[in-house]
């Protein structure tokens, strides 16, 4: 008898799985979110893959993914909605991008992510970025060809662009709504915007021609405060940011010769340490940054030859991503006053007690502030050539 | 529990057959003095079997001496029958000193035995049981008139096959013999391997109809004492009918009996015998079985090859690890399949789970049901081809081929995922170098699924700490089943999931040979060391 309850026991609980059980062909599942506000009501729209699309065997030349949009008082009703539409639940464990409209950034992102940090099927590592001058349904409704799913073509573009152009700043959830919370540090975003005609984006035609007319295109930085979109950095604004931050891996840089012409510097490693003090009762930040870096590209006469030469261009080189990263700080301090570079959590780390006074009035002791760049750049390697060939055409 | 009610036999006991009842109620075990009277009970308890053959003769002083020769046809060796019994006692006799020394007046039994019978073995006999186990094992019985003895003369010869290679557990390096199903040419085969007096054997006689021969080896010194014991008490314990296989003794004296898991392991091949015999294992051979028992039996040895010794200790551990890898395979694939596509969708990368929701479109059963169907159709395959003739086997790979790989893709039924974690977990099944090993992950694998698809990875995890829960507990004669991994024993692990070089093994397990543990002496010496710096 023991042993027959044993038996039933072990097989009731049997009889209640699978309540939670998805197969794969019930999911929809989306890659991409936007959000937007339209009418004081949340407007979420999904973009959700066409899995028979993507295979090559069953592939009929329709769009990969579909969208579906619902407005709601709050972004979940908006989002449980899409079920009317959607003959599959949503399924946004794989998101990969967050695209907030430029309008809602305007009014502030705060309530529209709370969702999205809680919601049980999402992972937080999905990009965030703000829509510029567009809606975000406007970004996720342009077709991409290479990567077939466009929000797969946003994700990759912006992970390559930030590994090696550095003007661009993948920001994942997490980390957007850690400098959301944190009082020393300001939130960015990367802008995402739609370049040629939007229209035509969404139809077939835009993959088939070479040059298509609507393309997804990465900008600059979006500046916050708080939770609130207050500008756009410019492109050298943003690489100067992402110096400052620690941010640059790779990236290429124009520097002028000692004479006439240009040349590039390939950044192979950028280091910054930030260091925050307190100077006469006066917030003080020092930045370091060390770059180790390689003449990529020789369009005037130099000798490279000769080591004077390399540190030359390694003088030139500094002072000019000195000047940038100076402007880039005098726009935040001057223009948006918003200490988005965290020099108020470099003061807190190295001063709490000072911190504790100066946090009240953060935002005027940031706009004046003294911050002290340092740029120290090293020239490890010259490419495959020695001299540029320009000097054997400009000696005949 | 009634269905599992247990009944009683103990009637049914006392109906059972033995020896004695083959006689005449009333009469005794013992032989009569009267020739005729022992023959005819012969005749009665035998049914008058054709191929009992009851010659009667007369020999000695004056041919005053009646006998009666009696053989199993078939089972005897008629030509030495012949040549050293009948033309013995009936024509080289005559006219010899021997002659004049059979008369009635002396004990003609041991004369026999002592001077007339040119063969090996001979045995006296007094009773009926030891009578028949002889006759009806191929041996000849004289009896003679007068003498309540007989001569029991072991010319046992019958047709049996020879030593022929190993086939059920292959080695590319390493000896080809394999047992054959006569007891004492596997007794043979094993002491030729080792020449040691101390590989000591004991016999029983286990099967009350079949009388089956059962030899017990091992090292004394070696083997741990305790463990022999154990094994003779559980061998003494059997009381039976008939033993066939050493499959049925197996499952008579095993530990766990309802356990998924063998705690007992067998081969066919008298190398792993020997190696077994020399890690102080006890071997139980079965007269008409070529396969052997030996205990006890670890985890971890089911997993081993008895090439992995033969060969280069580098690969014989990486060969080794990818069987305990297929074996995980074998049993986990389609549950984990089953788990990730239908529960833990998170766990796939993106381009994965696109291009597998892309084949499953327009499936139209459940990843569960469709793993079942594929399973049990692979099952039914491998089935068929094991017990079909073999020359119709190659129809079953076709037709099996195009059902599960092709057909049932091309229909919309399977999706092409599945087809490939299928195909996997039963190529994966193959690779374990001992059959039922194999077939307890195979067992497994289908409750694994069931607790997949109700729970998915949760469901996995909990399966498999049931697993090793259950794993830790069993034990085989004594010795823990998981041992070197549980209890650990840092010794041990030189030929557990890897494998050391010979030279660097000093020692014996620990807990199967608990004396004796030295295998041979230092590193110093056992290390192949060239002699460097010296031309040759």
């Amino acid at each position: 008898m023991k042993k027959c309850m044993l038996v039933l026991l072990i097989l009731i609980p049997l009889l209640t799985g699978c309540w939670d059980k998805r197969e794969l062909n019930e999911l929809g599942i989306t890659l991409a979110i936007g959000i937007d506000k339209v009418e004081g009501e949340y407007q979420v729209t999904t973009q959700v893959v066409v899995p028979s699309e993507i295979s090559m065997k069953t592939s009929t030349g329709r769009s990969p993914v579909i969208l579906f949009q619902e407005k709601g008082e709050t972004v979940y009703e908006a989002f449980r909605k899409i079920t009317k539409t959607s003959p599959r639940k949503i399924y946004p464990g794989h998101l990969r991008m967050l695209v907030l409209g430029e309008d809602l950034a305007e009014e502030g992102i705060a309530e529209s992510l709370e969702l999205m940090s809680r919601y049980r099927e999402l992972r937080s590592d999905f990009f965030v970025a703000i829509a510029k001058d567009r809606t975000a349904e406007e970004v996720l409704n342009v077709r991409t060809t290479i990567e077939s799913i466009p929000a797969n073509k946003m994700f990759n573009s912006l992970q390559t662009s930030e590994a090696s152009w550095a003007a661009t700043n993948g920001i994942k959830l997490d980390e957007l709504i850690a400098s959301m919370t944190s009082d020393g540090k300001e939130a960015v975003l990367t802008g995402i915007l739609v370049t040629g005609d939007q229209e035509k984006g969404s139809s077939k035609k835009n993959v088939e021609s070479i040059n298509p007319s609507a393309r997804i295109v990465y900008d600059e930085l979006a500046v916050f405060k708080k939770d609130k979109l207050v500008g756009w950095l410019t492109e050298r604004e943003s690489r100067g940011y992402n110096g400052i931050v620690n941010e640059v891996q790779n990236s290429v840089t124009a520097i002028s010769c000692p004479e006439e012409g240009k040349a590039t510097i390939e950044i192979i490693q950028a280091d910054t340490k930030m260091k925050g003090k307190i100077n006469k009762g006066k917030p003080e930040v020092d930045v370091n940054i060390k770059v180790k870096g390689n003449v990529g590209e020789v369009e005037c006469q130099i000798n490279l030859n000769d080591l004077d030469t390399i540190v030359e261009l390694e003088k030139i080189t500094e002072k000019q991503m000195e000047e940038t990263v100076n402007l880039t700080i005098e726009t935040l301090q001057k223009q948006y006053k918003s200490d988005i570079f965290g020099f108020g959590e470099a003061i807190h780390r190295s001063n709490p007690k000072e911190w504790k006074k100066l946090k009240e009035h953060w935002d005027e002791e940031f706009a004046g502030m003294t911050v002290n760049v340092k740029v120290d750049v090293k020239l490890v390697h010259t490419g495959t050539e020695g001299n540029s060939f320009l000097e054997k055409i400009e000696v005949k | 529990m009634g269905f599992f009610k247990k009944k009683s036999y103990s009637k049914l006991h006392a109906n059972s057959i033995s020896t004695s009842q083959m006689m005449k109620p009333g009469s005794t075990n013992e032989l009569k003095i009267n020739l005729q009277e022992n023959i005819k009970r012969i005749k009665d308890s035998l049914g008058k079997s054709s191929d009992i053959i009851i010659r009667e003769i007369r020999f000695g002083k004056e041919e005053s001496i009646k006998a009666g020769i009696i053989y199993t046809d078939g089972l005897t060796d008629t030509t030495s029958l012949q040549n050293f019994i009948l033309e013995t006692l009936m024509i080289d006799i005559n006219g010899t000193e021997l002659q004049k020394k059979l008369s009635p007046d002396q004990n003609l039994i041991s004369v026999l035995k002592d001077f007339a019978m040119t063969v090996g073995e001979i045995k006296e006999l007094t009773n009926f049981e030891e009578l028949f186990t002889g006759l009806l094992s191929g041996d000849t019985i004289i009896l003679i008139d007068g003498y309540a003895q007989g001569l029991i003369i072991s010319n046992k010869h019958w047709v049996e096959r020879g030593v022929t290679e190993a086939s059920a557990q292959v080695v590319v390096r390493g000896p080809r013999e394999g047992f054959s199903e006569n007891l004492r040419v596997n007794t043979a085969l094993v002491r030729r391997r080792l020449k040691d007096p101390n590989l000591w054997m004991e016999s029983k006689v286990i099967g009350k109809r079949t009388k089956t021969n059962v030899a017990m080896m091992y090292i004394k010194g070696i083997a741990n004492d305790k463990i022999v014991k154990e094994v003779r008490l559980r061998l003494d314990k059997i009381d039976i009918d008939g033993i066939l296989e050493s499959g049925n003794i197996e499952e008579l004296i095993q530990d766990a009996p309802y356990s998924p898991f063998p705690t007992i392991f067998n081969t066919e091949r008298s190398d792993v015998v020997a190696a077994a015999l020399l890690e102080g294992r006890v071997a139980i051979l079965v007269d008409g079985t070529p396969f052997v028992l030996i205990v006890p039996a670890l985890f971890v040895q089911f997993f081993q090859s008895s090439e992995d010794y033969y060969q280069r200790a580098d690969i014989a551990s990486l060969i080794r690890l990818l069987r305990f890898f297929a074996f995980a395979i074998a049993m986990l694939a389609p549950a984990l399949f089953i788990a990730i596509t239908t529960f833990n969708h998170t766990m796939l990368p993106t381009g994965l789970l696109i291009s597998l929701a892309a084949q499953r479109e327009g499936a139209p059963f459940p990843a569960f049901v469709e793993a079942i169907i594929m399973e049990v159709t692979f099952e039914i395959l491998r089935e068929a081809g094991l017990r079909m003739p073999r020359n119709i086997g190659s129809a079953i790979s076709i037709v099996g081929a195009f059902v599960i790989g092709t057909a049932a893709v091309e229909a919309g039924i399977i999706s092409a995922a599945m087809v490939i974690v299928v195909s996997i977990t039963a190529i994966s099944s193959f690779v374990s170098p001992t059959y039922n090993l194999a077939i307890s992950g195979r067992m497994l694998r289908f409750g694994f699924m069931a607790l997949a698809a109700s729970f998915g990875l949760l469901g996995i995890t909990i399966g498999l700490i049931a697993l090793l829960l259950h794993l830790c507990s069993l034990r085989s004669f004594g010795v823990p089943y998981m041992s070197s991994i549980a209890p650990f024993n840092l010794s041990d692990q030189k030929d557990t999931f890897i494998l050391l070089p010979i030279w660097k093994m000093f020692t014996r397990p620990r807990l199967i040979s608990q004396q004796n543990i030295v295998r041979q002496q230092d590193s110093a010496s056992a290390k192949p060391e060239p002699p460097i710096n010296k031309r040759v």
